[in-house]
């Protein structure tokens, strides 16, 4: 793999990630 | 409702179609029309589908036809297209259940290493097909086992769905997809510590298989058949354009967030197809096989690589039969998740428009999925199956997703549209999708149909290549084709019922 597949693994993955924590701590945190 | 709609959205799409469909279009060719595709369509259509859904529950009705009359309520005929909201996933479920049921099959055969002594791919072939009765060998002499599958998981999905959404769909969510991104997790962990499996073949290594993946090509981006590829992944995965989540976000009050549900959602979703399905089979394939040997297998087809290429893959690894069971006991879970919210829409209409009990309703779905389950199992050698997924997961997908995208944004009103879409909601949708919600959306889907009518409808509609490829498969296909239509007829119909019965009432009232 050369650097700029490595760049944009990491890069989507960290973006998946973070917008899936974000909506799991929203979602988390609404009044049922 | 969130993990209800997550799970309807991870399926076998995101462990076998995604795979394929990366691997068949270049590897990192594709992933950047994917994000695109999932900016720009993806997203805008879980946010219109779950906004119209909630609106249309406002006024008593759970299904796209009476939705899309909600929205537009001078016309006439608007509801006939929300016929294919019921139609597309009573079609899918059909040959989903088939294929679901081969997927508990195989868990129990890894596991009692029924199929250890098939160690090459035309042995594992042999085994599938005599499996689904195509031929008949030492394998399996008749089709028995794979009715005897397909009876348990028919029963499995009719129950559950049976049992309502509180007590049946969102429970077994609510169990299956922790388990689901755990196997998942322990199946990614094993790949990625498989390094370079032959160290006389240093270039076959899993690292390799992530570059196969994830190495851009900015030239492949001008080719246009890679963007629909893309655009027609995002659809599948995220169930769009099915009706499915319309229904489900029907049952949501004003109360209830669309726009963080939807976007939890499809998150939820991408993370089981990007991080775990895409650290998966492709990896593995080509730390075994080689990255060139990876895009001939991807052209077999998804049926091939879960079936044929990932059990021998398994096979090779230390712990073969536990990790052959925890695979397709994943995919199963996957299928369940999924199968269970196809039968939603028609179980739905049937409680609203004409006040049948759910009970009833899930008995009579099941009875009439049930008949046409039998040619698909029968006949699945003669293209019945193809030819099912072709019109319910694709066709249909995207004539009804044009059409609830033009009806949001250009009929209801963008303004209203946004308005509503913002109802009860916790978080801010970025203002630019206002202008790809209105525009971009609908211009997207358009093309897309319109490419493939220009480059298909003829030899599709008139079945060229099946009759020059495959001569024999031709009158199967016509006559799926006409019971398609028939029960296409028959859903039409008891819409037109359905309506008269309501003037008939208001009048009377």
């Amino acid at each position: 793999m050369n650097i700029c597949g490595w760049i944009f693994m990491t890069l989507s993955w960290g973006v998946i990630l973070l917008v899936f924590v974000f909506c799991l701590i929203k979602t988390l945190r609404q009044k049922p | 409702m969130v993990l209800a709609v997550a799970g309807s959205a991870i399926g076998l799409g995101n462990f076998l179609r995604f795979p394929v469909q990366a691997a068949k279009n270049g590897g990192g060719a594709f992933m950047v029309p994917y994000f695109v595709a999932i900016l720009l369509l993806g997203l805008p259509l879980m946010w219109i589908e779950w906004t119209i859904g909630r609106f249309g529950g406002g006024f008593e009705h759970s299904t796209a036809p009476g939705v899309f009359h909600t929205l537009w309520n001078k016309n006439r005929f608007i509801k006939y297209f929300g016929v294919i909201g019921i139609f597309g996933p009573i079609v899918i479920l059909i040959f989903y259940t088939y294929v679901e049921s081969w997927l508990l099959g195989y868990s129990f055969f890894a596991l009692t290493g029924r199929y250890d002594a098939c160690t090459t791919e035309q042995t594992m072939k042999a085994f599938l097909d005599a499996y689904k009765g195509v031929v008949q060998n030492e394998y399996f002499g008749n089709i028995a086992p794979a009715y005897v599958f397909f009876v348990i998981t028919f029963a499995l999905n009719m129950s559950v769905v049976y049992m309502g959404i509180n007590r049946g769909i969102e429970k077994v969510c609510k169990l299956g997809l922790p388990i689901l991104f755990i196997l998942a997790l322990v199946l990614v962990v094993k790949v990625l510590s498989l390094g370079t499996p032959d160290p006389a073949k240093p270039e076959n290594s899993v690292v390799e298989g992530l570059g196969f993946l994830w190495n851009p090509q900015w030239h492949r981006l001008a080719e246009a058949k890679v963007w629909l590829a893309a655009a027609g992944q995002v659809f599948f995965t995220l169930s769009c354009g099915i009706g499915v989540i319309l229904t489900y976000a029907s049952y949501l009050t004003k109360k209830d967030d669309v726009a963080l549900s939807g976007l939890t959602a499809a998150a939820t979703n991408e993370m089981a197809e990007v991080v775990l399905g895409g650290s998966l089979i492709i990896p593995a394939a080509v730390a075994f096989f080689g990255s060139a040997a990876v895009m001939e297998i991807a052209d077999k087809g998804a049926f091939n690589l879960g079936f044929v290429t990932m059990p021998l893959i398994l096979q090779k690894m230390a712990g073969g039969r536990f990790f052959g069971f925890l695979w397709f006991l994943l995919l199963f879970i996957a299928g369940v998740t999924s199968s269970i919210s196809l039968a939603q829409p028609a179980v739905a209409f049937a409680e609203d428009e004409f006040n049948v009990s759910r009970k009833s309703a899930c008995v009579l779905l099941g009875i009439f999925v049930f008949i046409l389950c039998q040619p698909v199992i029968f006949l699945v050698d003669k293209g019945v199956l193809d030819e099912l997924d072709f019109w319910g997961g694709t066709v249909c997908l995207v004539i009804f997703a044009t059409v609830e995208a033009v009806l949001f944004a250009w009929v209801f009103g963008m303004d209203k549209a946004w308005t509503e879409m913002h109802v009860g909601s916790d978080i801010t949708i970025p203002s630019v999708y206002r202008f790809v919600i209105k525009y971009i959306t609908p211009t997207f889907l358009v093309i897309i149909l319109l490419t493939w009518l220009y480059q298909d409808w003829a030899s599709v509609i008139f079945m060229n290549d099946v009759r020059e490829e495959h001569p024999a498969k031709a009158p199967y296909i016509y006559w799926t084709r006409i019971a398609l239509l028939l029960v296409f007829g028959v859903l039409a119909g008891l819409v037109w019922v359905a309506w008269r019965k309501r003037r008939t009432n208001k009048v009377g009232e």
